[in-house]
């Protein structure tokens, strides 16, 4: 049976692979994000809009609307209200789904912590984008300035990559009772046409069961208080359960990949490493669309490598370490940021330096690149390539200095 | 009214044991409540005085499900309850959320005025002992004209009347608001009553005995709930889709202070140079009291409405 519907990767008459069960479609980001919930069969949505995640919560309206998806899909007052909503139905067993950006995600931090802690499951979408003072152009800092709360975090490069994020990310949420945030880069993601193979939902539901109820659920026959006072012991202890819950999520979300490519042909890492050997002198660290562009420069320069982080949190040190295993120890590290948390060093270095500290002793630059929604052209990654090259400091801005 | 044994707790649903302070108005309304409503009920709780009382975990003082959540969200995460219980055939339900004054005329209010437009079907039941309790009597919207709290930068009480919550929900055009009191308990149980077989978003807002907040005698909690709807500082009265219906209409006039001069709360009010504020009180619940009945009135095309 489940031969029937695996699916595999044919080489077609050009380069470009075909997928068995899958239709192949031109979509933008946020609308590859809608089809993978409604392939999840996701059962409630709290929506409210924001830049540039309307056309998701726009789309699931209309697909809700034409009986495309049985969910129950909800107006809210803010996204405050969307978070808490979402922690309702969710406590109720529901499939929860919902998407933002920016400030409703900085305006939903209380209640992301709360979701995290009461051990709910769901996959909500995040299209970055940075604080006010206005600004609705891709940027990390929202997502990342929530990297803390106890949610694990994916960043997509391709719509494609989103779309089968989210998938891979039902099934991980609901084992571990961890929700996730899949994070996709505003315009550049969000509103930006591709093509996508988009599989059928006999594939999706073969992939991905019902979601069962566990501990943290309403049974109307054995009532329960959920998230009252937890005195300090208990309160531990609930931490440490959730500690080492998350230490499995690197190892978790490699298996559910390879599961993933087994039903629909594509394969996926936490991180991945491109050109990086004995004879790589500087490797790139990016997350989600910047990877794309530094995949075309680094073609052009043999030395240098690339390392994209789709997995953000928790990181993944040892994806990381084993992809770096081959680099020498006089080589360096590039991180590419589009984020500003207020420190010196961006989120990506920070995370960096955590994940190599006693392991590897390899020098990191700092390149501020893509913050507010600044472009990150071939250019600007052939600017970083050259001064880390000829002229490395610690922490530059990659179009400033 | 007629004396009756409808304020009786037949079937008790909450355990012994309860961690309020004596004579709070919390634990009482958590029994009559649960009794009428019965098991098959999820009440969703946002930080109050009740997401102490209702005991720490592992425990559970109320025979039912409680899902405590955030402070501002109780509404919205009773939306969320609501709609999962509705797609699995579960609608006969009741979803109830126990909030206090802080959880719904300040910061839970937006969450409310949404749920409430929408039309959730949940029944909102908030206890207003007028102020923030918990966290130590500090002052919220609903806080009395006059009262002392320990957040009065003003110069010692509060300067500023209290939003009229009933109002604002009026205007939310509900099926069904009213106003209750522990010391009127056929007329509470009744509302709770008539709230559970309404469908739609319903309101109920208790006037809640405070001992320590109101700096009472807790023997006389109930007494002093009595008077304020004597006083009509506090009147029982009802909303359908903004018809208004007075429920209870005191036989004499009780002027405000025979029920201010029992709370510490007001106590400064009794000296002589602030006298023109316990006038002012008087006055504005004289006038609050005309405004509700003139709208009884205008509610029913001029007849006042059959008493149920
Ligand atoms: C976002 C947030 N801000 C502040 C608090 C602190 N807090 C917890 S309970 C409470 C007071 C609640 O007052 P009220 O709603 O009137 O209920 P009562 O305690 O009087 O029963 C406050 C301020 C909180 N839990 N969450
Ligand atoms: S402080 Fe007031 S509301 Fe809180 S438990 Fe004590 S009496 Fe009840
Ligand atoms: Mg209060």
């Amino acid at each position: 049976m489940l031969e029937e519907i695996k699916s595999t990767s044919l080489a077609g008459e050009d380069k470009l692979p075909k997928y068995r069960d899958h239709e192949e479609r031109i979509l933008k980001g946020n609308y590859a994000a809608a089809e993978a919930a409604r392939l999840c069969r996701v059962g409630f949505i709290p929506a409210y809009p924001i830049t540039p995640q309307t056309t998701i919560v726009e789309r699931l309206s209309e697909m809700v609307a034409n009986g495309e998806l049985d969910a129950t899909y909800i107006n809210m007052d803010s996204e405050h209200s969307v978070f808490a909503a979402a922690m309702g139905a969710a406590l109720g067993g529901e499939r929860v789904f919902t998407a933002t950006a920016g400030q409703g995600l900085f305006y939903a931090h209380e209640v992301l912590q709360a979701i995290s802690h009461f051990r709910l499951p769901m996959v909500v979408c995040n299209v970055g984008r940075p604080s006010i003072p206005w600004n609705i152009w891709s940027d990390q800092s929202d997502s990342l300035s929530q990297r803390d709360t106890g949610w694990i975090q994916y960043y997509g490069e391709s719509a494609q990559e989103v779309l089968d994020t989210i998938i891979q990310s039902y099934m991980l949420s609901e084992k571990l009772n961890i929700p996730v945030m899949a994070v996709l880069d505003a315009f550049y993601q969000s509103h930006t046409s591709e093509n996508i193979w988009v599989p059928s939902q006999k594939l999706v539901d073969a992939f991905l069961p019902p979601r069962k109820a566990g501990a943290m659920h309403i049974d109307l026959e054995h009532p329960k208080a959920f998230g009252g006072l937890v005195p300090p012991e208990h309160y531990y202890k609930f931490s440490y359960n959730a500690w080492k819950d998350a230490r499995k999520v690197e190892a978790l979300s490699t298996e559910i990949a390879a599961r993933f490519a087994r039903y629909f042909g594509r394969q996926y890492s936490n991180v991945e490493a491109v050109n990086i050997g004995p004879h790589t002198r500087l490797v790139l660290v990016t997350v989600s669309t910047i990877t794309t562009t530094a995949r075309g420069v680094v073609r052009n320069y043999p030395d240098v490598g690339l390392l994209k982080l789709r997995l953000f949190r928790p990181f993944p040190k040892t994806g990381v370490l084993e992809a770096l295993r081959a680099l020498p120890d006089d080589a360096v590290l590039a991180n590419v940021e589009r984020n500003f948390l207020g420190d010196a060093e961006g989120a990506i270095q920070q995370e960096m330096k955590r994940a190599l500290f006693g392991a590897r002793n390899l020098r990191m630059l700092d390149f501020y690149a893509g913050v507010g929604g600044k472009d990150v052209p071939p250019e600007t990654i052939e600017k970083i390539i050259y001064q880390a090259k000829n002229d490395p400091r610690d922490i530059s801005w990659a179009d400033v200095d | 009214m007629s004396p009756t044994q409808e304020f009786l707790i037949k079937d008790e649903k909450v355990y012994s044991g309860a961690l309020s302070c004596r004579g709070c108005a919390w634990s009482l309304l958590a029994r009559h409540l649960s009794s009428i409503l019965g098991d098959n009920t999820v009440y969703v709780v946002p930080a109050c005085c009740f997401s102490i009382i209702s005991g720490p975990y592992p425990l559970n003082g109320l025979k039912g499900n409680i899902v405590h959540t955030v402070f501002a969200g109780a509404s919205a995460t009773a939306t969320g309850v609501r709609a999962a219980l509705d797609r699995q055939g579960k609608a006969d339900t009741t979803v109830v959320v126990l909030a206090g004054d802080g959880g719904t005329f300040d910061i839970g209010l937006q969450a409310l005025s949404g749920a409430a437009a929408r039309g959730e079907n949940i029944l909102y039941v908030v206890n207003n002992n007028g102020a923030y309790m918990n966290t130590g009597i500090q002052t919220s919207t609903a806080t009395p004209y006059g009262a002392v709290t320990t957040t009065n930068p003003g110069g010692g009480y509060k300067r500023t009347w209290p939003k009229d919550l009933m109002g604002i929900i009026a205007a939310h055009n509900l099926p069904y608001a009213a106003t209750c009191s522990l010391a009127y308990l056929d007329d509470l149980r009744r509302k709770v009553r008539k709230a559970a077989d309404t469908r739609g978003f319903r309101l109920l807002m208790v006037d809640g005995p405070c001992p320590p907040g109101h700096k009472t005698d807790p023997a006389l909690s109930i007494s002093i709930a009595r008077l304020a709807v004597e006083t009509k500082l506090f009147p029982l009265f009802e909303i359908e889709r903004q018809r208004y219906t007075l429920n209870y209409i005191p036989d004499k006039e009780v002027p405000v202070t025979e029920c201010l001069k029992y709370q510490g709360r007001f106590k400064h009010l009794f000296n002589e140079e602030n006298g023109y504020i316990l006038e002012e009180i008087q006055e504005h619940a004289d006038h609050y009291w005309r405004q509700l009945q003139t709208k009884a009135e205008l509610s029913w095309n001029g007849k006042e409405k059959e008493k149920t």
